[in-house]
């Protein structure tokens, strides 16, 4: 007789994968609240504060609402979700520079997405495949993220404030451009 | 382990099999065995524990494994149906250990899971304890983890250059099962330490980036050895952020040592601690200053502790290997590891 082998790889259905993973963008980012979502990775709260204060001077009347993720590779807390959503009419994530943050800062970006949140998710390029990987798992494999170079954690003040610069026009764009995505089909 | 009917084995089929669940991506880079209902059956009639329960858990992946996923991992790892209550226990130590709940799986530390297996389970499944535990040449050591990490692969889905993002990786990294040699040891086991009655079998786990070796079979008194510990473990090599939590696998006659000399393992503990350290000017040296962190900038003088308090959470200390040679291992643990010892049913 001849057994059948038994696959061992799950696959799983991810509910949530059926909301799209993109919200309606403003037009522009006058008078908005922006939230920069630090999540404690060296340097990623000051690249953060330079993009937002590049964006700042491209938008008038922005507030800028600095929040931080203590657990960088955990999904968003509950209630630090009803906190961005209360407060930010958009938000910026970042910086995802390691294995498990980076992929972790695509699930937020995609998770406030699918609230209603536009989102602007930073990672370096060192990460762009544990970034893709999560994309796809979450259901939007297309779910575009911007990236800046690996590594960050030992950037000077004034480089700091050059990422910033380097970063702002694509942030700027993804908050308020994107065009909607398509839901994953799987 | 087969039914017992007497069958010609078959060579080619064998390699065929082998060579299937290599192109499958099911396995690690070594062979695998197939698993079937009928060996998954004999996986699962070795626990209590229902099949459809969730033993496992990636929050970040909205993944969750049960019992009958574990058993199929376990069933390709090479695990013997005896082992599989280890496995599990091991399932159960790692989803209280913060770090491999909250992507120490996906790090680019690449650390693996040391299990560490007390009580007389070591015994009745063969795991080995005394001489060469770390290393290859027992079953139950190899397979056990396997078993762990064919899980994270195929369960939660998390490969190598995919979501898994180990810049070097970690020799062994699967392979990291050992026995605490209590008859060899003087102090009260790790399980016992954890909290657990002695004679209970059980299982600790915590994720593991390295192992140093320290080597002083040329002491002359408890001190000396101490003192090589501390030299080691205050390696700023290890060390990212304020800490490097760190610990210690002592062999036997280390061990004894410290015990003759009056010491049990807190005492131990807290020798190290208290010494283990560098100051702020020699961290800056090595471009690991710490004046950045709250509480800074510090003085060049300042004592940075390389570990934060004599816990067994902060320290943990185990006894094993054979008494052939005083030679110890310091590891360093990713994150904080739970500081609990799990029951093996």
């Amino acid at each position: 007789m001849i057994a059948e082998m038994i696959d061992p790889t799950k696959r799983p259905r991810i509910e949530s994968a059926a909301t799209p993973a993109s919200a309606g963008r403003p037009r522009s980012l006058d008078g908005l609240r922006i939230g920069l979502l630090g999540n404690t990775k060296r340097n990623a709260d000051l690249i953060l504060d330079a993009v937002g204060a590049q964006l700042a001077r491209r938008a008038d009347a922005v507030t800028l609402v600095p929040r931080t993720k203590t657990q960088f590779a955990m999904p968003l807390p509950v209630d630090l979700i009803e906190e961005l959503i209360r407060e930010c009419d958009v938000v910026v994530i970042g910086v995802g520079d390691c294995g498990s943050c980076s992929a972790s800062a695509v699930a937020d970006g995609i998770a406030l997405e699918r609230v209603g949140i536009p989102t602007a998710v930073v990672c370096t390029d060192a990460f762009v495949d544990p970034s893709a990987a999560m994309a796809g798992l979450k259901g939007a494999p297309d779910f575009p993220f911007l990236l800046t170079p690996h590594p960050i954690a030992n950037l000077a003040v004034d480089e700091i404030l050059e990422r910033g610069a380097q970063l702002a026009d694509g942030v700027l764009h993804r908050l308020i451009d994107e065009p909607a995505l398509v839901a994953a089909t799987a | 382990m087969s039914g017992g009917n007497a069958v010609a084995l078959d060579p080619e089929v064998a390699a065929g099999i082998a060579e299937h669940i290599y192109e499958q991506g099911w396995t690690d880079g070594l062979p695998a065995l197939p698993a079937t209902a009928e060996s998954v059956e004999r996986m699962l009639a070795a626990t209590a524990r229902d099949p459809e329960e969730i033993a496992a858990q990636h929050p970040q992946l909205e993944r969750s494994v049960t019992v009958r996923e574990i058993a199929v991992n376990a069933v390709m790892a090479g695990c013997l149906p005896e082992h599989f209550p280890v496995v599990l226990a091991a399932w159960d130590a790692l989803s209280a250990d913060r770090a491999a709940r909250g992507g120490g799986w996906q790090s680019t530390s690449g650390p693996g899971p040391l299990v560490i297996v007390n009580g007389p389970i070591r015994d009745r499944i063969g795991v080995n304890s005394a001489g060469g535990a770390l290393g290859p040449g027992f079953r139950a050591n190899a397979t056990i983890p396997r078993a762990i990490g064919l899980t994270v692969r195929n369960s939660f889905g998390i490969r190598p250059r995919e979501l898994e993002q180990a810049t070097i990786g970690t020799v062994g990294r699967w392979q990291m099962c050992i026995g605490e040699n209590e008859e060899a040891s003087p102090w009260e086991s790790l399980s016992v330490e954890a909290g657990l009655d002695p004679g209970r079998s059980a299982v600790s786990a915590m994720l593991v980036r390295t192992f140093e070796v320290v080597d002083n079979r040329s002491f002359t008194s408890h001190e000396e050895v101490l003192a090589d510990l501390v030299d080691t473990v205050q390696r700023a090599g290890a060390l990212i952020g304020r800490h490097s939590p760190t610990g210690i696998i002592l062999n036997p006659e280390h061990a004894r040592l410290f015990a003759e000399a009056g010491m049990g393992k807190q005492d131990v503990r807290e020798w190290i601690v208290a010494r283990a350290g560098r100051t702020e000017a020699q961290l800056q040296a090595v471009g690991k200053g710490l004046s950045h962190l709250p509480g800074g900038p510090f003085a060049p003088d300042h004592f940075h502790p390389t570990i934060a308090d004599a816990r067994l959470a902060t320290l943990p200390i185990i006894v094993a290997g054979s008494s052939n040679a005083a030679m110890s291992m310091v590891f360093r643990v990713l994150g904080l590891w739970s500081g609990q010892s799990f029951p093996v049913p």
